[in-house]
């Protein structure tokens, strides 16, 4: 089927060929939500969904942000994940995992 | 003529002056050369030698004034009562000139004697011990005093006696007993004949003439009050007041002083006005309801006179917009709601808004009266309160209408009119951020089904909201639009990923790729649904470029908001049709059989019932499909309809999903309320970050003042959000009240 489709695709503007199927699929617009990787929604260290900024970015959101996100996630090697803000301010009170007690050491960040 | 100091026989010098003096204050001709002789007597007796003999001439030229000043008393008196005014004038137009030249003639008296022991300015106006005494004065007052003291002050009271006869018979439009001139010159001369005078130049006027005139006209307003009040009719009424301000003021003008001319009208407006408020008022309701015009003109006009009078008028006016506003948008039913509402609502703001502007003078208090009319009426809850105020998503509907493709049969120009027009009812929105869910709703609908008229016309659109209500309340709807242009991007960037792999995708392939949390979408947006493997490979094409480009990321696919066209080759004409993944899905299984029972394609596809039949029964009312039951149920059998046939040879098949439902207006009303907090928590963090610390009372109020472009927080909710990040350790209470808080850094 997906043979045909793509040879028909190259000739769609024969009617006889195309008669001859039943359905083509021409065209597909899709859409998708795309959300940061994580097991937990929401930040532990600000309780703000980590989809959206942490609390301290959107206090400040009156100057910068022009709808680009540029309070990332930070995933550590337990792989528990914060606000990359969040997190930073953390580490200097306390170098562990909020979650697990785990030294905390960066696994990844989101980009 | 030597200027040398000599001796000089006063008696024959001053009997040369007095003759001369006589010719000029009478305005008699007098030559050149006597002039010019006696201006040097006046001279040689100021420097005369050994004594200056300037005192003896001041002396007797006062003396001279006197005695002809009693001389002309005699002469206005004789002819009677009748001719006082008419003589009193024509001898003081005589005098005044007269008296102008003699100082003239005086001029080296005035300047070297005179002057020199004048008092300075602040001794006249604060007073000087010595002020009593034989001051001298220069001659041209002398002269005016002398006729004050001899004439005026043994006249005065006959004079004005008459004077107001005089202007009583005018009002009555009798003939005048005496010229207007000779009214008017009469009682000018009352200011004029205090012409030197610095301090307080009108006093003799104004005690002298000007209160008797205004009691007596207070008199006469009283009794023409009274007279026109008997008729009974305020519209009448207020026209003759008018008028009657009018003429007074005419009056005024052809006879007094122009400093009277304010107390004439507050006189008159004191009592044909502010003494019959009630009478006035009586009439106000009706004028107001059938917006009559010239009688609201009027009744501006004289209540505006008199201090906190059109307080009335002004609350019944804004009664009256309120009545008419929540009639033109009460009961509205039927498919256009939105329109009829907001459209109703401009029409009743335009209306008042000229009527003010004509009527009222675009007067504050009135335009004030229009806005609190309007915020009650957009932001009236009906059933007593009970339910919900529809503004915010009627209003939303109204742009969306605009916005949207489909508005047909209006001009682009027209439509930027209306969206313009629009902020007018958004600015009274007291819940704006509920405007603006469902304002999001719909634009992320617009955006995603590609139903957007003309970009151009959103951003404007949103660039009008944000100058209304400020950066922040138009982020979130900016980061939607970022997010078509990073798509746009994307696709362009997959195009290429897949050329240079040389990977053919079999279809035509586009894309959304939205953040989520950015886009109001509702919640439970992932549906189970088992992809038609004609997709397949794009799906997994698109995810491993997508991964290989970002980190941390994950894709959901949001199927129901997908589209397809698909090519019909099973009838008789070739169709192009548009329609959803879930409805494309269906129709695909019947490449491979005639028919399918309605369990058979759920199971096959792993829908859910909800969005299953709502595919299917929009497919079987298409007529692509045939159902052999009324109702679709699991064993409903459905097959293709291969008599299909349609006019246009692509179109489009709608479900129902596209339609706002009941469930997501409610839905969107209560996201508010957890938006709010949020807010309202970020709001705290940025005021305690700059203050450092505060008592709970200021931040209260700077939340609130913060807050209130968007909407008005209850008290409540502030403080449950002050407790909530104490709880997360953003602020704490200080050691010494726990009324007064502190940012944690
Ligand atoms: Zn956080
Ligand atoms: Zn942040
Ligand atoms: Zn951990």
């Amino acid at each position: 089927m997906s043979e045909n489709s793509r040879m028909d695709e190259n000739d769609n503007d024969k009617k006889e060929v195309s008669q001859e199927k039943m359905f083509t699929l021409k065209k597909w617009n899709a859409v998708a939500m795309w959300s940061w990787d994580v097991e937990c929604d929401t930040c532990a260290i600000c309780r703000v969904q980590v989809m959206d900024a942490c609390l301290r970015c959107q206090a400040e959101s009156k100057k910068d942000f022009y709808g680009k996100q540029d309070c990332v996630v930070v995933w550590g090697e337990c792989n528990h994940s914060f606000h990359y803000c969040c997190m930073s301010l953390w580490v200097k009170q306390n170098n562990r995992c909020p979650l697990c007690q785990q030294e905390w050491s960066i696994q990844r960040m989101g980009k | 003529m030597s200027l040398k100091p000599r001796k000089v026989d006063f008696a024959a010098t001053w009997g040369a002056i007095r003759d001369t003096i006589r010719g000029v204050i009478t305005l008699d001709h007098v030559p050149r050369s006597v002039w010019n002789d006696r201006f040097s007597d006046v001279y040689s007796l100021c420097v005369a030698h050994p004594e200056p003999m300037a005192d003896r001439l001041y002396a007797e030229t006062k003396q001279y004034l006197i005695d002809h000043v009693a001389r002309l008393l005699n002469k206005v008196q004789e002819d009677g009562e009748a001719h006082l005014v008419k003589n009193y004038f024509t001898y003081w137009s005589q005098y005044s000139v007269g008296s102008q030249y003699l100082h003239s003639l005086y001029l080296y008296l005035n300047q070297q004697h005179i002057r020199t022991h004048k008092m300075s300015d602040a001794e006249i106006i604060y007073g000087s011990p010595d002020s009593s005494g034989g001051e001298q004065m220069e001659i041209g007052e002398l002269a005016l005093e002398v006729w004050q003291s001899g004439m005026i002050a043994p006249l005065g009271l006959r004079l004005v006696k008459l004077l107001l006869e005089a202007i009583d018979a005018d009002r009555a439009q009798k003939t005048l007993p005496v010229s207007i001139e000779a009214i008017r010159g009469t009682i000018l001369s009352f200011v004029e004949v205090q012409g030197y005078k610095k301090k307080a130049p009108l006093q003799l006027y104004q005690e002298l003439f000007e209160e008797p005139f205004l009691n007596a006209s207070g008199e006469h307003f009283k009794h023409d009050a009274a007279r026109l009040l008997q008729e009974r009719d305020v519209s009448l009424y207020m026209e003759k007041v008018k008028v009657k301000i009018e003429e007074e003021l005419f009056r005024a003008r052809r006879f007094l002083h122009s400093s009277s001319l304010a107390k004439v009208s507050q006189r008159c407006e004191t009592h044909m006005v502010a003494e019959h408020l009630e009478f006035l008022y009586s009439e106000c309701m009706n004028m107001v309801r059938g917006e009559r015009r010239r009688d609201l003109s009027n009744m501006y006009d004289l209540l505006k006179s008199v201090q906190n009078a059109m307080q009335i008028l002004v609350e019944t006016v804004l009664e009256h917009i309120k009545t008419q506003g929540l009639t033109a948008v009460g009961n509205l039913q039927g498919e256009n709601v939105h329109i009829n509402f907001v459209e109703n609502l401009l029409t009743v703001y335009n209306k008042y808004k000229q009527l003010i502007q004509e009527v009222f003078k675009s007067d504050q208090n009135f335009m004030g009266a229009l806005d609190k009319a309007c915020n009650y009426v957009i932001n009236h809850r009906p059933n007593g309160g009970k339910c919900p105020c529809r503004s915010p998503e009627l209003l939303a509907k109204y742009c969306d209408t605009l916005l949207k493709k489909s508005s047909k049969g209006i001009s682009e120009s027209e439509i930027e009119e209306k969206l313009a027009q629009s902020i007018t009812i958004f600015k009274y929105i007291d819940d704006k951020d509920v405007f603006q869910k469902f304002y999001s709703r719909m634009l992320a609908k617009r955006l995603i089904h590609q139903q957007t008229q003309s970009m151009d016309a959103e951003e404007t659109m949103i660039n009008r909201l944000k100058q209304a209500c400020g950066y922040e309340f138009t982020s979130k709807l900016h980061r939607m639009f970022t997010d078509m242009s990073v798509s746009a991007d994307l696709n362009n960037k997959f195009q290429v990923y897949l050329k240079q792999d040389n990977i053919d995708l079999g279809i035509n392939f586009g894309i959304y790729v939205l953040q989520a949390g950015a886009w109001p979408l509702g919640q439970a947006i992932v549906t189970p649904f088992s992809l038609p493997q004609q997709l397949e490979k794009s799906v997994q094409m698109f995810e491993s470029f997508y991964h290989h480009r970002f980190n941390g990321r994950k894709l959901t696919w949001l199927h129901h908001l997908c589209q397809a066209e698909l090519r019909l080759g099973h009838l008789k004409k070739s169709y192009v049709v548009t329609v959803q993944t879930f409805q494309m899905a269906i129709l695909l299984l019947f490449e491979s059989t005639n028919s399918l029972t309605c369990k058979e394609i759920r199971d096959t596809l792993q829908l859910n019932t909800e969005h299953f039949y709502r595919h299917a029964i929009s497919l079987v009312e298409s007529k692509l499909l045939w159902a052999d039951t009324e109702e679709l149920k699991e064993t409903t059998v459905l097959r293709l309809n291969m008599d299909y046939s349609n006019k246009r040879t692509k179109f489009r098949i709608t479900a129902a999903v596209q339609k706002e439902s009941q469930q997501e207006v409610e839905q969107t009303i209560n996201s508010v309320e957890e938006d709010r907090k949020m807010y309202l928590q970020a709001a705290i963090v940025r005021i305690m970050k700059s203050r450092k610390v505060l008592k709970h009372n200021a931040l209260i109020q700077e939340v609130y003042a913060q807050s209130k472009v968007s909407f008005a927080p209850s008290v409540q909710l502030i403080k449950k959000c002050i407790e909530s990040l104490i709880d997360k350790q953003y602020i704490e209470r200080t050691a010494h009240s726990s009324e007064e808080y502190s940012y944690v850094a």
